[in-house]
Order: C-alpha cells, then sequence, then structure tokens
C-alpha cells in the first residue's frame, strides 16, 4: 500500500511527464516590498547592509535574507560608489554563502574533529616546532579578505601573542609594489586620491589598469563621454596603456599598446618631454619634492626615439600623450597588476608618482596618482596588518614607534619586532630549504595562485604542519595536515577599507554552517590556548578591535580614531584619516577624500621624493626553445583562483573554462584555429592541452592566460622572481612555447 | 556632481556621461566626495530601480542599447537571471562579442541581446497554440500555461532568443521584466548596467516600421526580418570586417528524434497510400500514419497538451500539419474499411505533407528557408512508400530527387560566406562525413536492389535501403542546420558553458 506522498510523488512524475504541470509555481513573481516584482525565490524578509566581498572598488550592497538563508543582493542605490550598480560577482554573491564545498567541521589529517581537538593540534604542534627550532620555524601567510578587525587581530597575535618571525599576506602577490612605492615617493603608504577625482580629471590615465574586466563599477566613472558617445562631444580624455587591446583599452580614447615592460621608458619619454617642452616648473617643484635634479639630469638621456624604440609605441604619439597629461588641468594617474606584477613594479610606481609630483597632480580634486586595490580588504591589512609596516604605517625600525605601540598595548618594549620578517616569497624560499616547518595560511589559495606552482606545492609538502583555514575547500586545504572551517563574507561583522580609503561596514546576515566559526573567533581561541590572551583583555566582538585599532591609529598618517560604526552608517563609508574631533571643523562627515592637500608629505623633511629608474630587460625572455612571451591576468566573471566564483553556475556557465589567447599571425604559424586545443610549455611546466582563443587583442609573439583556474594552471608557466623591493612576484611576462595537440 | 546623482533618473536615454562633472563645481576637496548622500542612509533601503517614464498613447516601449557605452561585464545577463530566478542553462538575456582589425588598433565590441521585442514577431506568428501575444506596451509575451513545448518559435525567432528551458518542458524568454513595468521599473538588466548601456526607451511603432536602420549591427540578423525593434548605437570606428567570438564553435544541433520519426514515417504512409492498389496497402498506410502521429507526441514538453496545438490554424504551418496529418490518419483508417474514401486520403496525406515541409522554411534557419525542402519532403514520401505497393520506378525518381534536391542545398548554402548557410554544408559533409556518404552508397544499392528485379526480396532490400537513407537523411537535416542568432561570446554552447 502507497503512501500518501509516495501517491503524491507518482502523480507529479507522470504530471510532469505528460506536462499537466509545467513548474510554474517554482517560477512565480511576488511583487516584494523594496524589490517591486520578482521571481519569488529571490524574495526577502529582510535586508542587510554591507560592502562586497570581492574587489576593492568597495561597492555598497543590500544583501537579502529570507528563513535565515541569504537569497538575494542589490546594489546600495545611495551608495556613493556605486550607486546601485554591481558586477556579475556582486549580483551573485548571496549564491557563495550557501555554495556547495563549504568547510564545516575542522579535520586533522582529514578526520572530522571537535574545534578543542583542532585547536590543540595547532598549538601544540607550532609550539612543538617552536621549542625544536625555534620562532622562526613556523611563519603565517594570510590575505587581503578578512575585515579590518581581523586583521588587527591576527597581527598582534602574530608578532607580540605567538612571537613568530615571520607574518605575510596574498597581498604581497598583487599590491606590495604599490606600497613600497608609496613609501618610496611620499614617506607612506596610501593611495593619494579617491574615485571622485576619476570623474573630475580631464585626463584619466589607466596605466595597466583594466577596470572593465576587473574593477567594473569604476568604468562608469572613467568612461569619456567620447569614449560613450563615439567621439561626438566629450571634455575628459582617457588614455590606456596596456601591451593587449583589453576591454578597457577598446572604450579609452587613445591606447598604448606599450611593448612588454616597456612602461619605464615610456614614462622617462613622457617625463623628457614634459622637461624639455617646458610644460613642467622644476623651480617650482622644489620646495615640495627631492632628487629632481638627477632626475631631470637622467631624463636627458631619454630622447623620444630612445623612448619609443624601448616602448613601442610611436614617437609622436608619446609626444602627444605627454601634452595632453602636462596641460591637462586636473589628471588622474591610476594603475593596477599591469604595474605591480613586475620585478620593477616599485620602481614603476615611483615613476608613476614622480609623473603626477612633475605635473601637479597630487592633493587637490581631480588630481592624483591612484592605485586601485585588488582585494576588498588588502588596505586593511596594509594599515593595521604587521606585515610590510607595524600598525598605523609604523616603521620596524623606528624607535619611537616600536615605543609608542608598546605604551598603547602595555607590554614591554622588546617584544615589539624589531624587522618585518620574511616576506611571502621567502616563507616559500625557507620552506623549500628547511628552515619554515609549520605554516598556518588563511583566507588563500596558494597552490593556484602562486607562481611557479611546481615549486609552490614541492614546499607545502615539505612541511612538517601545514594549517589551512578557509571558508571553502581548496587545492590548499586538500594539502593542509589540519583544516580550520571559517565564517565567511556574508556571515561576518567588521570593516573593510577599499582602494579611496573609504572605511565601509559589512555585516553579518547568516550564521555560519556547521560549526564554521568567524576568524576572529578562531583568532581568539587560539590566543587563549597559547596563552597570550591577555593581549586581547575586553575584546569579545570584532568592534572591541575596532575601538583598539582606533585607539592605535589616532595621529598616524592611516588616522581611524574619528571614525566610529555609526559615522560609517551616517556616511555612507568614512576616509581616512579621519582624526577624532568636532565633525564638520576640519575632517567633514566623509572623512578625508585626499591625502597631501597641504603638499606636506610623511617624510622627515615633509618633501616627496623623485626617483630615476633604468629598465631592465625581461630575465625569461623569449628565446629558441620558449619563443613566446606569456602575459597572465583575470577575466570578469571569475575572482582570483575562483575558489567563490567558481562555485556559481551562472558565472561558471559565462566563464567555464581557461583559454589561451594568440595573435592570428602566430596560430596560422602554429596551425591553431579558435577552439583547438594547444599545450602551452615554459621553463618550469606545463599546461597540457587549453582551448586557442585566436584573436588580435594580443600582440603577435605574445599569448595571455586568464591565472584563475586549477586546471590549466597559469601559474604552472609563471616565473618565480620577484621585485628585489617588494617582493612581488613578476607574472606578466614569461617565456613560454605554445604546441599544437593533435585532436582531443 | 557624482555619480550618486544618477540615481532614480528616468531610464528613457541614461545619463549623458561627463556632463557637468568636468567642471569641479561644487566637488571641491572634502566637501563632495565624502559626505555621503544623506543623514539616514538605512531609509534608503527598500530601493526597486529606476523609475520608467510612462507610455504616451501610441508609444510602445523597446530596447536600447549602446555598443559604444557596453565594456562587456555581462552583468545585465546575471542580474536577468537572478530577477527571473533562472536556472543554470537558461539565459534570457546574452552578450555576444565581434571582433575586427589588427593589434594595436584592434576593436571588440559587445553587444547585449534579449528579445527584441519584434513588431512582426516570428515566434508568434508560428506558435501553433497562441501562447505568445503582443501586448499593447510593446513587449511580446510568452504564456507558459498555453506552450506545449513544441519548440517551433525556436526555429523561427532569427535571434534564437525563445529557447527550451528543460525543467519546465516548456519555451521561456524575456519579457521585458514585464511585472516590473506594469510596476513603473525599469527591467532588470536596465537597472543593473553600470555603464547604462542598455536601456528602456519609447517609440512609436509606425515611426520604426518607416525607419528601422538603426536595427542593424554587424553579425546580427537584418532588422528587416521580424521588424526587431531594439535600437543599437553603433560606434563610429567599426572595422570593415568582424566575426562573432562564437565563430569557432559550429556543432550540430539537436536531432529531434521525435520530428524525424513523424515526418520519416508519414512521409512513408503518404507514398503508400499514394500508390496503395490493395487493402494490405491501405492497412500498411493508415498504421505508418498512426505511428507517425504517435511518436510526434513525444517531441512535445506537454504532450498531455498536445490538443492545444490546433489553435492557430490561421497563420501556423505547425496548427496545419497536425491538423491536415491527423485528417489524413483518420481518412487512412476509414479508407481501410471505406475504400472509396482513398482518393480524399491521398489528398489529405499530400497536403499534410506540405505543410509539414512548409513548417521548416522559415528564415531563422537558413538551411531550410528554401523549396528544395518542400521537393525533399515529398521525394521521401515517393521514395520510400511505393515501394511497399511494389510501384518501383516512382521509388527510383524520388531516391534521385532526394538526394539532388540535397546537393542542391548545398550549392545553394556555399554560396553564402554566414555560418548558418555555410555552417550547414560544414557539418553535413565534414562533421557527418560518413554519414552523409552512407545515405548516398544506401541510396546507390536500393535504386540497384529496386530496379535489378521484382523479387519479392529485392523489393523489401530495396524498402531497407532507402528508408534507412532517408532516415540518416532526416536525422542529418536537423542536425546540420545552424539557427541565426545574436553573435555569441567566445564560450557559447562550449562544453562546460551553460549557455
Amino acid at each position: 500500500m502507497s503512501s500518501p506522498t509516495a501517491k503524491r510523488t507518482v502523480r507529479d512524475r507522470v504530471g510532469k511527464l505528460l506536462g499537466v504541470d509545467h513548474g510554474g509555481d517554482r517560477y512565480t513573481y511576488v511583487d516584494a516590498p523594496g524589490q517591486g516584482p520578482i521571481s519569488a525565490s529571490r524574495a526577502v524578509d529582510h535586508w542587510v547592509r554591507t560592502t562586497c566581498g570581492y574587489c576593492s572598488v568597495g561597492c555598497g550592497m543590500l544583501l537579502g535574507v529570507r528563513d535565515g538563508a541569504a537569497v538575494a543582493v542589490q546594489g546600495d542605490p545611495g551608495h556613493p560608489v556605486n550607486a546601485g550598480r554591481l558586477c556579475p560577482k556582486g549580483l551573485t554573491e548571496h549564491l557563495m554563502i550557501a555554495a556547495v564545498g563549504r568547510l564545516t567541521t575542522p579535520t586533522v589529517r582529514g578526520h572530522a574533529v571537535g574545534w578543542d581537538t583542532a585547536l590543540d593540534h595547532v598549538v601544540s604542534g607550532f609550539q612543538d616546532l617552536i621549542a625544536k627550532y625555534g620562532p622562526e620555524s613556523v611563519a603565517i601567510l594570510s590575505t587581503g579578505q578578512l575585515v579590518t578587525e581581523e586583521f588587527y587581530a591576527l597581527g598582534k597575535l602574530a608578532r607580540i601573542g605567538m612571537g613568530l618571525q615571520h607574518y605575510d599576506g596574498n597581498t604581497t602577490l598583487c599590491m606590495a609594489s604599490s606600497v613600497a612605492g608609496y613609501k618610496m615617493s611620499f614617506g607612506s603608504d596610501g593611495p593619494p586620491g579617491c574615485y571622485e577625482d576619476l570623474e573630475l580629471a580631464d585626463v584619466v590615465v589607466l596605466w595597466g589598469a583594466n577596470i572593465a574586466d576587473n574593477h567594473p563599477l569604476l568604468a562608469p566613472r572613467v568612461l569619456a563621454p567620447a569614449s560613450v558617445t563615439g567621439g561626438a562631444t566629450g571634455n575628459r580624455t582617457v588614455i590606456a596603456v596596456d601591451p593587449r587591446v583589453t576591454k578597457t583599452a577598446m572604450v579609452a580614447d587613445v591606447h598604448l599598446a606599450v611593448r612588454a615592460r616597456g612602461d619605464i621608458a615610456l614614462l622617462n619619454g613622457i617625463m623628457a618631454v614634459l622637461v624639455a617642452d617646458g610644460l613642467v616648473d622644476i623651480d617650482e617643484l622644489r620646495a615640495h619634492v627631492n632628487g629632481l635634479d638627477d632626475l631631470v639630469a637622467d631624463l636627458a638621456s631619454w630622447p623620444l626615439d630612445r623612448a619609443a624604440t624601448e616602448s613601442g609605441i610611436d614617437a609622436e604619439l608619446i609626444r602627444t600623450v605627454a601634452h595632453l597629461i602636462g596641460r591637462a588641468e586636473r589628471c588622474v594617474i591610476a594603475w593596477t597588476m599591469g604595474v605591480n606584477h613586475s620585478v620593477q613594479g616599485t620602481m614603476t610606481v615611483t615613476l608613476l608618482n614622480t609623473l603626477a609630483l612633475l605635473t601637479g597632480n597630487i592633493g587637490k580634486p581631480g588630481a592624483a596618482p591612484l592605485s586601485i586595490t585588488g582585494q576588498c580588504n588588502a588596505m586593511g591589512t596594509r594599515e593595521t596588518g604587521f606585515t610590510a609596516s607595524m600598525p598605523g604605517y609604523r616603521s620596524y625600525d623606528n624607535p619611537a614607534h616600536r615605543a609608542e605601540l608598546a605604551a598603547l598595548w602595555g607590554i614591554d618594549e622588546s617584544r615589539i619586532p624589531r624587522e618585518r620578517g620574511r616576506a611571502y616569497p621567502d616563507i616559500i624560499n625557507a620552506v623549500v630549504s628547511g628552515r619554515i616547518k609549520g605554516l598556518w595560511i588563511i583566507g588563500t589559495n596558494p597552490v593556484v595562485s602562486y607562481p611557479n606552482r611546481a615549486t609552490l606545492e614541492f614546499a607545502l609538502d615539505q612541511l612538517d604542519l601545514l594549517v589551512v583555514q578557509d571558508g571553502f575547500e581548496t587545492p590548499t586545504t586538500a594539502k593542509a595536515h589540519v583544516v580550520l572551517p571559517a565564517a565567511i563574507w556574508g556571515e561576518k561583522d567588521g570593516t573593510f577599507t577599499n582602494s579611496e580609503r573609504r572605511v565601509s561596514r559589512v555585516r553579518a546576515a547568516v550564521d555560519p554552517p556547521g560549526l564554521a566559526r568567524s576568524d576572529f573567533e578562531i583568532f581568539m581561541m587560539i590566543a587563549e590556548r597559547w596563552g597570550c590572551a591577555e593581549l586581547f583583555t575586553g575584546w569579545s566582538t570584532p568592534h572591541d578591535a575596532f575601538e583598539e585599532w582606533r585607539r592605535v591609529s589616532a595621529g598616524r598618517p592611516c588616522d581611524y580614531s574619528g571614525i566610529t560604526w555609526d559615522r560609517i552608517d551616517a556616511a555612507g563609508g568614512v576616509h581616512w584619516p579621519c582624526p577624532a574631533g568636532p565633525e564638520g571643523d576640519d575632517v567633514p562627515l566623509g572623512g578625508s577624500p585626499r591625502l597631501y592637500t597641504d603638499l606636506h608629505f610623511n617624510t622627515p623633511d615633509g618633501k616627496a621624493k623623485a626617483h630615476v629608474v633604468q629598465p631592465e630587460r625581461i630575465r625569461d625572455r623569449p628565446r629558441e626553445r620558449f619563443p613566446m612571451l606569456l602575459n597572465t591576468g583575470r577575466t570578469v566573471e571569475h575572482w582570483h583562483t575562483r575558489t567563490k566564483t567558481g562555485r556559481i553556475a551562472v558565472l561558471e556557465g559565462l566563464a567555464p573554462e581557461a583559454w589561451v589567447e594568440l595573435h592570428p599571425t602566430d596560430a596560422t604559424a602554429l596551425g591553431v584555429r579558435s577552439g583547438d586545443w594547444v599545450k602551452v610549455v615554459s621553463e618550469r611546466g606545463q599546461i597540457d592541452a587549453i582551448r586557442a582563443r585566436v584573436t588580435a587583442i594580443v600582440r603577435p609573439g605574445e599569448a595571455f592566460i586568464p591565472f584563475h583556474w586549477d586546471d590549466r594552471c597559469a601559474n604552472r608557466l609563471t616565473v618565480d622572481e620577484f621585485d628585489p623591493i617588494s617582493r612581488e612576484p613578476n607574472y606578466k611576462q614569461c617565456a613560454v612555447r605554445v604546441e599544437r595537440v593533435p585532436s582531443r | 556632481m557624482t555619480i550618486s546623482d544618477f540615481i532614480a533618473i528616468p531610464v528613457e536615454t541614461g545619463p549623458s556621461w561627463g556632463s557637468g562633472c568636468g567642471t569641479g563645481s561644487g566637488c571641491g576637496s572634502g566637501s563632495g566626495c565624502g559626505a555621503g548622500p544623506g543623514p539616514d542612509p538605512m531609509a534608503r533601503i527598500g530601493y526597486r530601480g529606476p523609475e520608467l517614464l510612462p507610455l504616451d498613447a501610441g508609444q510602445q516601449y523597446r530596447f536600447g542599447f549602446s555598443m559604444n557605452a557596453c565594456i562587456g561585464c555581462h552583468s545585465c545577463e546575471v542580474a536577468c537571471a537572478e530577477q527571473n530566478g533562472l536556472p543554470a542553462g537558461t539565459t534570457w538575456r546574452r552578450v555576444g562579442e565581434i571582433e575586427g582589425g589588427d593589434h594595436p588598433n584592434t576593436k571588440r565590441f559587445h553587444l547585449s541581446m534579449s528579445c527584441n521585442h519584434c513588431l512582426e514577431p516570428a515566434c508568434l506568428e508560428g506558435c501553433p497554440t497562441n501562447a505568445y501575444t503582443k501586448l499593447a506596451n510593446g513587449v511580446v509575451a510568452h504564456h507558459a500555461d498555453d506552450c506545449i513545448g513544441c519548440q517551433y518559435c525556436t526555429w523561427n525567432c532569427p535571434y534564437s532568443v525563445p529557447a527550451f528551458q528543460p525543467d519546465r518542458h516548456i519555451v521561456t524568454k524575456c519579457d521585458m521584466c514585464e511585472p516590473r513595468l506594469g510596476a513603473g521599473l525599469a527591467p532588470a538588466c536596465v537597472s543593473a548596467c553600470p555603464t547604462y548601456a542598455i536601456t528602456v526607451e519609447r517609440f512609436y511603432p509606425d515611426d520604426w516600421r518607416a525607419d528601422h536602420s538603426q536595427g542593424d549591427a554587424p553579425e546580427l540578423p537584418s532588422v528587416d526580418l521580424t521588424l526587431s525593434t531594439t535600437r543599437i548605437e553603433l560606434p563610429a570606428n567599426m572595422p570593415a570586417t568582424t566575426i562573432a567570438a562564437s565563430d569557432w564553435n559550429l556543432r550540430p544541433e539537436h536531432p529531434h528524434w521525435p520530428l524525424v520519426w513523424l515526418t520519416l514515417l508519414t512521409q512513408l504512409a503518404a507514398g503508400t497510400s499514394a500508390t496503395a492498389d490493395t487493402f494490405a496497402d491501405r492497412c500498411v498506410g493508415a498504421a505508418l500514419a498512426g505511428a507517425g502521429l504517435l511518436g510526434a507526441m513525444f517531441h512535445l514538453g506537454r504532450p498531455a497538451m498536445a490538443w492545444k496545438a490546433l489553435r492557430n490554424l490561421r497563420r501556423s504551418w505547425l496548427s496545419r500539419e497536425v491538423f491536415l496529418l491527423s485528417v489524413y490518419a483518420a481518412l487512412a483508417a476509414s479508407a481501410v474499411v471505406v475504400p472509396a474514401l482513398a482518393t480524399a486520403a491521398t489528398i489529405s496525406a499530400l497536403l499534410g505533407i506540405y505543410a509539414s515541409a512548409r513548417l521548416y522554411v522559415v528564415p531563422g534557419r537558413p538551411a531550410w528557408n528554401t523549396p528544395l525542402t518542400v521537393v525533399r519532403f515529398f521525394a521521401t514520401a515517393a521514395a520510400t512508400g511505393p515501394l511497399i505497393t511494389g510501384h518501383t520506378s516512382v521509388a527510383v525518381v524520388g531516391m534521385a530527387v532526394a538526394l539532388g534536391a540535397t546537393a542542391l542545398n548545398w550549392c545553394r548554402l556555399a554560396r553564402h560566406h554566414s555560418q548558418p548557410w555555410r555552417g550547414a554544408v560544414s557539418l553535413e559533409l565534414r562533421w557527418f562525413r560518413p554519414w552523409t556518404i552512407g545515405r548516398w552508397m544506401l541510396v546507390g544499392v536500393a535504386i540497384v536492389a529496386a530496379v535489378s528485379g521484382q523479387s519479392w526480396m529485392s523489393l523489401w532490400l530495396a524498402l531497407a535501403l532507402a528508408t534507412a537513407s532517408e532516415a540518416i537523411g532526416r536525422w542529418l537535416f536537423f542536425v546540420t542546420v545552424v539557427p541565426l542568432n545574436v553573435p555569441g561570446a567566445f564560450w557559447r554552447g562550449a562544453a562546460g558553458s551553460h549557455r
């Protein structure tokens, strides 16, 4: 005898087969308050106001919750960053929270355990290694995607509480060169401009910045009317510098298809024109800038024809662009990974800063050098962490800074570290050489993201103890001895700081799954077990960390002391520096949108520094066995190593696998057509089969592969060479060979 | 002025970028940018998207699209899927890419297309159940309750807009977010576009009929086919020659097995009925006709609703096919006992085959859009049925005409350079080469068998070979057709892609 349920199932099945039911009940619309008519599957009970957790544009968002689950998002219509619009990643961010592959329980060597067991394993494991091999034997690799409060807690835990010497983040893989370049030019980190400057500028230069793919919500602020209208009108000129004809280059007014690593020649050439044609007043600049004489002397060695030859840009075009920049009343010079991902990234950043200084484009509306950051809160870790600087952009080698921190925290000054410790690639190298034996990886997936994957995998396999803390299963958690399940965006409270130094709130809307805990809670649990809980006395929520951070940052360039969570809500985000004090006097409600408005820089004498930079040849350059130059980058549908976006069907459908772009000339020589499978080989590894996309957006002799994928991983090919100053990898150029794969 | 000043503006044309933004007035240091939009930001929760301008008398809504403004971010596609709760694989809006020129002067433009809400919608014209209506506001609306999942609209639309949604067993498509329009809101794609490249515009249909030159774009089927209403703003610097990024991915279409069965069996039946001399012949004809029609039911997503296919006899060749073939099956069955009805059965059979063939003659499928399709369907009837009734000479002519018409169609298609024409030949002669060769060889042997003797064995051998040949031919007919479509992105249709 069949039960009523079984009867219904049979009836449903027959009904569906015959088509009596077309599933309309699953596709009904409801007129939801605040949403308008929408699919019932997306109707929400209440909205939670937050900030997007993907890139650092920092779009304001509303995360919709129904019955305790995140079911919808919409852009925050009044948010000053994005005015209610989102990119495809943001538009599906609610789907990420409940996606497959979430980590829901701690594991030790593959076995599910409770938190106590897992954390005891972590703490005793690391402490045993330290006892045996010293504090240098354990290191931490973190991320740019935690909340600021967690970064502040982690830095303090790692360097003071646990007493580790080596702690860095994956931010070294993306923004380290900008950090180092800012420090060299202006005396401290911190992007000087804001997004509004993009709208106010007469000329916007996008140098190695494909914002259409990577920061889509900045595109509407940059697009010149001439680009939109096809050249009919317009008063803003957009100049894109990129070897590839990117989506951004397509909509720019001027595209400089610079030769790979030709940036420095191009920048020197532009500045030489500015000086030679009298478009800069060197004497007037001396009040604010050091190093001008050396610069001017060096620029004499950059006649136009040399710059043209070395950059691959026509001499007259260089002159035209130099005049456009030099004559602009307001010019923004923005850049991202095309500049940073180079062994000369730091020095290239200083040149971009110098160009801004020479042309007076700093400290005023519509005029700034502006690094567009990668991760949602890379800025937060730069400001609060213990990586490139100590919290509040304090220097390890400055005794006064060390004393300040010791006093603020009420600890002995001897506990404050005197040097940075190893940067990310040097941590990996020390693992390879056996000096680091324990590694705690938090919220990053180096198996896919680190250059020269073979070396990285070798390193991780060497470790005595690998602890990985993440929200999702990744190729890196697969290698871990201990896996700690973390809450992710949408489940955590705190703040993010975006590329324009705007501090925004992120909020928990739903509970984390299973046993997953917020990174903040995990750090506090570890502190407790490690025996350093006294550093976090009185902390119970991330807000407590934020309040302490406000005090710690007071008076520093990244001054948060006037920023409260309430003020963030009231203003739609607050730019630092925002010193405590009566609102509206010196600092408006929304904080300080621009740095260096008084042309006083964070150096001992208050002056910025112009550096002389000579270009270096690409070391892994094309040669007989590897005749092509490989460039890597991103595509709009995916984020980093697809830990999140690879789990979202609509995004996967748009870009299901990696591809390699080949110019028609090279493709013809190889006998390859679009869609054919090819093998790509470098000195370090190979991709066995990847689809060719034959397109003239790449230069003949060059290839491009997006790096997001674990299979067909671009980082099997890339070279593990690093900027000597920032330690950022040279992801953008390496030599490869492309071979046709007969058939598959 | 900052970007936030663009909130909730009417969506007629979107904002004009940069107007007022280049002067810096009111945007001084420290005031405009950080200050945020209002004292009570939480009050802003409850956003529903930009407001829509109401229609004046005689006006309709249409989509506008600026190729200059689109940056190819795909937000529109994703917003559409979210608004409508669409499953992976169902995309009511798609962003294509067209490229031309050479580095560094390469141009790649994006074309975001959903339903074009045509003034002469081919989906509506052909729909056998009248599941489509053209609403007063311009929207071409599809009504799920009336859809039987026959998918005829997916062949008729030159933009491949309506698509079968497997989990619902019916076709679905963009309705311009009609419920949102009703609430005075712009469609989800328009509300989502970061660069305001997609707009909703008001227009007078008669003006568009008179001049619709702004409806055309490179790699896009001509606006003339159905009077697509989407207004496309083209870049001034469009290269002379372009390709669609999806062009590499030439692949076979769905075989539609129940339709191979239906058309083959009803044609076999018609050939039998038309040449029937005996009671047995009439029995066979009637049985084949019935079996053919029954098999067709399996093509429908909703077989229980098959009767609705008779609703559009006035316009739809599919309705007429169903009607005429049903009449034929009934008459053929009656003729078994009342031989006087045999002539009527034959007439209805021939009309049925004509309707059956005519429904494939659609602009959206260039390989089918020719009188040769009608010739081929009648040739199949002639090539097979008469072998049952012993009229071998008719069958030999039928087989020759079937192959000849196929070859003539290749010649016709090969003269065009666009993929929907040339690609169809490429599929048949390259992708399915063994089957194409096999089909021709089968016919050769069948003709030899048919003419070599009148023995029972040779006739049946000829019938088996001719039927197999026509079955392969009909299967190739379905799988080698290349639909007209909007230009696609690189991954459209590739393995792993949900499009």
